[in-house]
């Protein structure tokens, strides 16, 4: 579904990404994972258009863009959407729940009445009631934000979404229903994910795929199962080892 | 938070209708003209016909006063709702208009702001004569360059936020943007930069009307009263106290109640 040779971000003569490449297929997740700093959002924003960046072959079948040299601008496409980290930030503190999850459509035109019911089924599908449409965020938690961030990411059923560190602003018990409830929404939509997280406990559980970054440059870019068992170098190696000693890993990664 | 606001909102308006009410009732049952002399009650101090005594021509200053208010008070609402659109608008095209197009538009507030209000209405009073017109002019001239400063700040800063990122993202165009999402969110802060501004305003004219350069005689105004008592300080002192009594509650009223504006807006937590 998206496909990206050799991306290379260049920003004020600083090279912030080099030589990164990623494949998804429809239905699953990418997770890019690595330390601050390393270059991961830098990534996902250059793909949706926000930053410059240059790539050998970038293709992306659901608008059947095939092409070389400098990222296309994704800008205001109804096939990608973007959850960030910190789901106040991200809605606008003076729109109601529903209104921003409405926003989503813009650009669809809908009549009134099937936005609000399409807003409503969206709630409804990342587990929130229709009440939550005429809140604030300042007046649900930041788990139930992050939900509406969700169902406005989903509304529009776009093919991709990017997720940035979409549950790290959330506790432990929030952030494991969120995920579950993540995972199984793209096996029932086929929606494909690329999620920037540091929580290598995450990518264990749900990751079909996964990109290591260090320093802007591809550490390792593994299947899951590969990833985890023969890491394809020696910092790939050090960092599942350290998260193992904390506990960070699932039962069945440990071994 | 927000219920907060909405009582304080409620008070406020209510305490605005009962002033505007008492003023409108005051001017309508008051038995005075506030031009009409009286030569045989001059500088009569208060008494029950009198409430605030009368001044050197034998004029009801509390009448005068009732009239002087909707001056002072009218007139410099006026040039701060001007200076407010005005300024709110160049900030704004300001954050929106590039490197090049942002550092003009400032570099001209800048030198704007060189001007100290007092000596551009001095200027303008000096070269156009003292007249009410040429002070309303001049004060509108210096009036809109702090809320150029605040607007183009905050809706820069209100622009680099997730929301319009996402917003961008969303297919909406930039002047739906600014429209919806950054408007609404930097205008409580310019509201209560507003209120500041309209309280300056107040002294600034009742100041320049003092010194001759505003509001002219007969049409009373709180300091052009002060300055019509000045000469009878000594002997007849209510001349001044009851226009400058005047000038500082009001002042202090907006100040007091733009402060409290400023507490229940300025935590992004509503």
């Amino acid at each position: 579904m998206l496909s990206v040779d050799n991306l290379t971000v260049r920003t004020q003569g600083k090279t912030l990404v080099q030589g990164v490449s990623l494949t998804v297929q429809p239905g699953q997740m990418l997770c890019i994972i690595g330390e601050s700093g390393a270059g991961k959002s830098t990534v996902i924003k250059a793909l949706q258009g926000l930053m410059p960046g240059t790539c050998d072959h970038f293709r992306f079948d659901p608008i059947g863009l095939d092409l070389k040299g400098a990222l296309p601008d994704m800008v205001g496409l109804p096939n990608t959407r973007w959850v960030m980290q910190d789901p106040l930030a991200a809605l606008d503190p003076r729109f109601r729940l529903g209104r921003s999850v409405a926003e989503s459509l813009h650009r669809l035109n809908l009549p009134v009445d099937e936005r609000l019911s399409r807003v409503k089924s969206a709630l409804e599908t990342v587990e929130l009631g229709p009440e939550f449409a005429d809140r604030f965020p300042t007046e649900v938690s930041m788990g139930q934000a992050q939900r509406a961030c969700l169902a406005r990411a989903m509304i529009a059923e776009p093919r991709l979404i990017f997720f940035d560190e979409p549950l790290s602003a959330l506790d432990a018990l929030v952030q494991k229903k969120i995920a579950r409830r993540m995972d199984e929404l793209r096996r029932q939509t086929g929606m494909a994910y690329v999620v920037v997280t540091h929580d290598l406990g995450f990518a264990a559980t749900y990751a079909d795929h996964i990109i290591l970054l260090r320093q802007g440059h591809m550490e390792a870019s593994q299947t899951r199962e590969a990833f985890f068992i023969r890491p394809a170098n020696a910092y790939a190696r050090a960092l599942i080892d350290a998260a193992r000693n904390l506990g960070a890993l699932p039962e069945s990664q440990v071994a | 938070m927000r219920a907060a606001l909405r009582r304080f909102l409620r008070r406020l308006s209510l305490a605005v209708t009962c002033i505007a009410g008492a003023v409108i009732a005051g001017l309508w049952l008051t038995p005075y003209d506030p031009a009409a002399a009286d030569f045989l009650d001059r500088l009569s101090p208060p008494t029950a016909q009198h409430w605030a005594g009368t001044d050197h021509l034998g004029r009801d200053i509390a009448t005068r006063l009732l009239h002087g208010g909707l001056w002072s008070l009218g007139l410099s609402l006026t040039i701060t709702a001007f200076g407010l659109v005005t300024g709110t608008l160049i900030g704004i095209i300001a954050a929106q208009s590039g490197r090049i197009g942002d550092f003009a538009i400032m570099r001209v507030t800048d030198s704007f702001f060189a001007f100290p209000e007092l000596v551009a209405a001095v200027a303008v009073a000096g070269i156009f004569g003292p007249s009410t017109v040429n002070l309303v002019i001049a004060l509108m001239i210096v009036s809109w360059m702090k809320f150029t400063r605040l607007a183009r700040t905050l809706a820069l800063t209100t622009s680099k936020q997730d929301f319009v990122t996402q917003a961008r993202l969303n297919g909406l165009s930039q002047a739906r943007i600014l429209l919806v999402h950054i408007l609404p969110n930097i205008l409580p802060s310019i509201l209560v930069l507003g209120t500041n501004s309209w309280s300056r305003t107040i002294l600034a004219i009742s100041g320049l009307s003092f010194l001759g350069f505003g509001v002219q005689p007969p049409q009373s105004e709180w300091g052009a009263m002060l300055l019509d008592g000045k000469p009878y300080m000594q002997s007849a002192p209510h001349l001044m106290i009851f226009p400058g009594l005047t000038v500082l509650i009001s002042v202090l009223a907006i100040n007091l109640a733009g402060d409290r504006l400023r507490d229940l807006l300025a935590p992004q937590s509503m």
